[in-house]
């Protein structure tokens, strides 16, 4: 490695960049990426250059270890969800959304807690994302990031079911915020198609119409 | 028994034994009262009544000697531990003095003008020791059968340490190694002087055992006297050292004369040695020089504990003890007494040269921060790559902020009770979600009440830091958002907290610098600019001037500005070569402490030292393999940390930029590695930011 002569691309968010440069650098090929985080950083540089074309974001490299695919997926919805709870921070407060529901079907009950407990939504909604946080950075479960046991990828299923939550209440409950944060980020969409494609949620479950009023998914709403 | 009290029935004028009990004596008399007296009877009687006083007479005596040399033994090793003390603190004193004339002379030749810094008086050094050294030497001259006490207790902690005998045997040719090169500078005097020494010991154990009871087993005692003897010798010569030791220090503060001490000493043994040859009952005395050296460490160990400043340093030695520290034989091997004179001259030795390592590590090391950090927590929980951290103000306690969006707080002494899905020691205690973009920047105040936070959306978010032993599933109070501070418009880069006044320092890639007083109804106090540098990429406050501030940018110079008027003050330029400008970029600046020192990291690799009165540029050094990114020095002004992205992190000597550690921390991300490192203020901890989603802990 060399420093930048010109001819070598250091792609670095040095202090100063502007938050319209930050990340924007010449894509890397994904056979270029030698790092240990070549995943996490494709995922990245594909989200970044267009969040609306979900086939190509999904779309697994070849030779790519699936589990680690979809484990690196994972991690980057959950920290895309951030984004989602930060909204709902400012409008889903426990006097109002007093249980985490979505439609009137179903309680959730929160399980970051010993014996599972019924949380405000919003409380659920942190809980469950710094649960997520902690398993999928766990060193007992996820010690590698290039590899992952079979084990450990049985786990992903469940976080997906806990974090989907997160979608539907703000479907249901917080329109507008979900909306607006759907038109950002198409998360959402992207969650769905990501766990039908990988069989980690079962269909029933995917309860946010979100795939049923798009016939082209990706494009047209770009 | 049975047979004793017989003999007195039938007739004491047989005279029965003389070790008939006393009890048994008085059962006799009261059970034949009307018994006849017969002259043998009574002179038997009264010979052995007096036999009986007798006995219990040294019994007596025996006992308060006893006791009197325990007290004698640990007044002497309080004494002992005092003049450690003292020798070490003197020893600070000239260091101190020694560094203050240096940095005056530094400063002379290098600006041609006096530099002011507080007494300029060389350490009064009290004379008070000496004579306690007599003291001492007498304390332990009378402490016979303390000293068999004192070999029982050490023996005990010898075992318990593993002091065995391969060590000893590398050890002590490691000595020999060592000493072969200078041990015969100067023969003459020392012999003298040793000499001197040897027949003061001698003439003191004699009157020690002068004024001791006549002892009824002449054979242990002299045994004992004997082992006394070397004891001692094995006392004075340590002793000898200390004061040796304390001459030169006073003589001069430089350092090498050290070695001049070391053959010194071990021509003092090797006088001994011959000595002890001529002697038959040399049993366990090198048990008894063991005992000093041991002796000699744990008083430097207990010292550490007053000391929190030779803390560190003391660990390092007690890991070395134990790891290092010999076992002989302790029972008291007949094979062993050949040896056993040599043994004392090289374990004597041990101790000196033990002791001439410590002060070559207080020479080089400035003591506080002479240990080697190890990894000790990894913080996993954050998505994406950790931008910056900072540490509570005294707990263990750390805040991390990251580009998934958030912050997390960690509480190091705090592990969580591990759940099904948990396995971390440390796991965050609190996420704090408010940004919307990437975080940046972080500062937590000197009171560790508020932290603030500032991200790509240029928005700095002012937290009230939840109490360290919260829930981390606890009910969501919207309160610990204090409030925002709302004035840049892009991204912010970089925070500085100025305790004294609660001012907060923010640099953001809109080009302006702002001077905040988060917690006042007008937060915004000022905004500094400046045209032809551009965007600012990291802020400081001067710490010695609390009204300037300093601001880096992208343009690889520096300006210091007046925090009231915002004005441009100085300029810290390195002008030298302003080829291709962009790869001098700043990504860093701090500010000394307490001197008048600025330090700046480089994209180009390097780490550059500016004075702030003259603006002048003082030192420059290629301080890693790529880009530096951050820095950090620590609250004593002593050392540097730095942070680069070839995944290292390395410790400076602030005092001759040499570099002390380098640590290996993080994995790449792109081209990004380490992104920010931090000392605590109070506590034995650093810590590093990777753009790999980790931070790590050293202790």
């Amino acid at each position: 490695m060399k420093m930048a002569d010109g001819s070598v691309i250091l792609r670095r968010n040095r202090p100063g960049t502007k938050a319209k440069d930050f990340c924007r650098w010449p894509d890397e090929p994904f056979e270029e990426m030698d790092s240990t985080l070549a995943v996490q950083q494709y995922i990245q540089q594909l989200i970044r250059n267009n969040p609306a074309n979900i086939d190509l974001i999904l779309k697994m490299p070849e030779n790519q270890d699936e589990g680690v695919w979809k484990y690196e997926h994972l991690r980057q919805f959950c920290m895309e969800l951030n984004g989602l709870a930060v909204r709902l921070q400012g409008e889903c407060h426990p006097e109002t959304c007093t249980q985490m529901t979505a439609t009137e079907q179903w309680i959730f009950l929160c399980a970051a807690h010993k014996t599972p407990k019924e949380c405000p939504a919003i409380d659920y909604t942190r809980h469950t994302l710094d649960g997520a946080a902690c398993l999928l950075n766990s060193n007992k479960y996820f010690p590698s990031r290039v590899s992952i046991k079979e084990s450990s990828v049985a786990k992903l299923g469940s976080v997906c079911r806990r974090v989907y939550r997160i979608f539907s209440h703000a479907y249901f409950h917080h329109r507008s915020i979900f909306d607006e944060f759907e038109n950002e980020t198409f998360l959402c969409k992207r969650f769905t198609q990501f766990v039908t494609k990988y069989n980690l949620m079962s269909k029933d479950n995917l309860i946010v119409p979100i795939l049923e009023d798009e016939n082209t998914p990706g494009e047209s709403e770009a | 028994m049975e047979d004793n009290s017989l003999n007195h029935q039938n007739g004491a004028q047989i005279g029965g034994p003389q070790t008939v009990s006393v009890t048994n004596n008085k059962q006799n008399e009261e059970a034949n009262p009307k018994a006849q007296y017969s002259i043998p009877g009574i002179l038997h009687f009264i010979q052995h009544e007096w036999a009986r006083f007798e006995l219990e007479r040294s019994q007596w005596e025996v006992d308060r000697a006893e006791l009197q040399a325990r007290i004698a033994f640990l007044q002497g090793e309080r004494k002992g531990q005092e003049n450690l003390k003292n020798d070490l603190v003197r020893r600070i004193k000239m260091l101190e003095y020694a560094l203050k004339q240096e940095r005056g002379k530094f400063h002379k030749l290098k600006y041609g003008t006096e530099l002011q810094q507080g007494d300029m008086k060389p350490p009064i050094i009290d004379e008070a020791c000496e004579s306690q050294m007599d003291i001492d030497q007498s304390y332990v001259a009378v402490s016979n059968s303390t000293w068999k006490q004192g070999r029982q207790l050490l023996r005990q902690y010898l075992q318990e340490i593993g002091y065995t005998d391969r060590i000893i045997d590398v050890r002590s040719t490691r000595v020999r190694a060592l000493l072969g090169l200078n041990n015969n500078t100067e023969p003459e005097e020392n012999h003298n002087g040793s000499s001197v020494n040897g027949n003061e010991s001698i003439k003191r154990a004699s009157e020690t055992q002068g004024r001791r009871t006549p002892a009824k087993k002449p054979q242990p005692s002299s045994l004992a006297e004997a082992m006394m003897l070397d004891t001692e010798a094995a006392v004075m010569a340590n002793l000898d050292f200390l004061s040796n030791a304390d001459v030169d220090m006073e003589d001069d503060d430089d350092m090498s004369d050290d070695v001049d001490i070391e053959p010194t000493d071990d021509l003092d043994d090797d006088v001994k040695v011959v000595k002890r040859k001529g002697k038959l009952d040399s049993l366990g005395d090198d048990v008894d020089a063991e005992a000093m050296e041991v002796l000699n460490e744990l008083n430097l160990l207990s010292e550490s504990g007053e000391r929190q400043e030779f803390k560190n340093e003391h660990s390092e030695w007690k890991k070395g003890f134990q790891g290092g520290v010999p076992k002989r034989p302790l029972g008291l091997n007949d094979d062993d007494n050949i040896d056993s004179a040599l043994g004392l001259g090289e374990l004597a030795q041990l101790t000196v040269n033990n002791d001439a390592e410590t002060t070559y590590d207080i020479a080089s090391s400035k003591e506080a921060f002479r240990k080697t950090w190890n990894a000790k927590y990894t913080l996993r929980s954050h998505f994406d790559g950790v931008r910056a951290l900072a540490f509570h103000p005294n707990e263990s306690v750390l805040i991390t902020a990251s580009e998934d969006h958030t912050l997390k707080l960690w509480n190091l002494q705090k592990t969580v009770p591990a759940k099904k899905s948990a396995s971390l020691d440390v796991e965050p205690l609190y996420t704090f979600r408010n940004h919307t973009g990437p975080v940046l920047c972080l500062a937590i105040s000197g009171t560790g009440e508020f932290c603030y936070s500032g991200g790509l959306d240029g928005v700095i978010n002012c937290w009230n830091v939840p109490n360290s032993n919260i829930d981390p599933y606890d009910l969501f109070e919207p309160d610990v958002l204090n409030t925002t501070l709302q004035g840049h418009t892009d991204a912010v880069w970089g925070l500085s907290v100025l305790n004294s006044r609660q001012h907060l320092l923010s640099c953001a890639a809109d080009g302006t610098v702002k001077l905040w007083a988060p917690h006042s109804k007008v937060q915004l106090l000022n905004t500094f600019t400046s045209e032809q540098d551009g965007i600012p990429s990291s802020v400081d406050f001067v710490r010695d001037q609390p009204n300037r501030i300093v601001a880096a940018y992208a343009s690889s110079h520096c300006v210091v500005y007046d925090s009231e008027t915002a004005k441009s003050v100085m300029r810290l330029e390195s002008s030298q070569d302003s080829v291709n400008p962009n790869n001098k970029q700043i990504n860093r600046i701090v500010c000394h402490p307490t001197l008048p020192l600025t330090i700046t990291a480089h994209e180009d690799r390097h780490v550059r030292f500016w004075d702030n009165h003259t603006g002048k540029m003082v030192h420059s050094m290629v301080a890693h393999l790529e880009a530096v990114t951050s820095l950090a020095v620590d609250p004593n002004g002593l050392y540097l940390l730095s942070g680069s992205h070839d995944c290292s992190i390395r410790l400076w000597n602030l005092d001759n930029k040499t570099c002390v550690q380098e640590i290996t921390a993080h994995r790449k991300k792109f081209h990004e590695s380490i992104l920010d490192v931090a000392f605590h203020p109070t506590r034995p901890y650093i810590a590093s930011a990777g753009a790999d989603g980790l931070a790590k802990v050293f202790v």
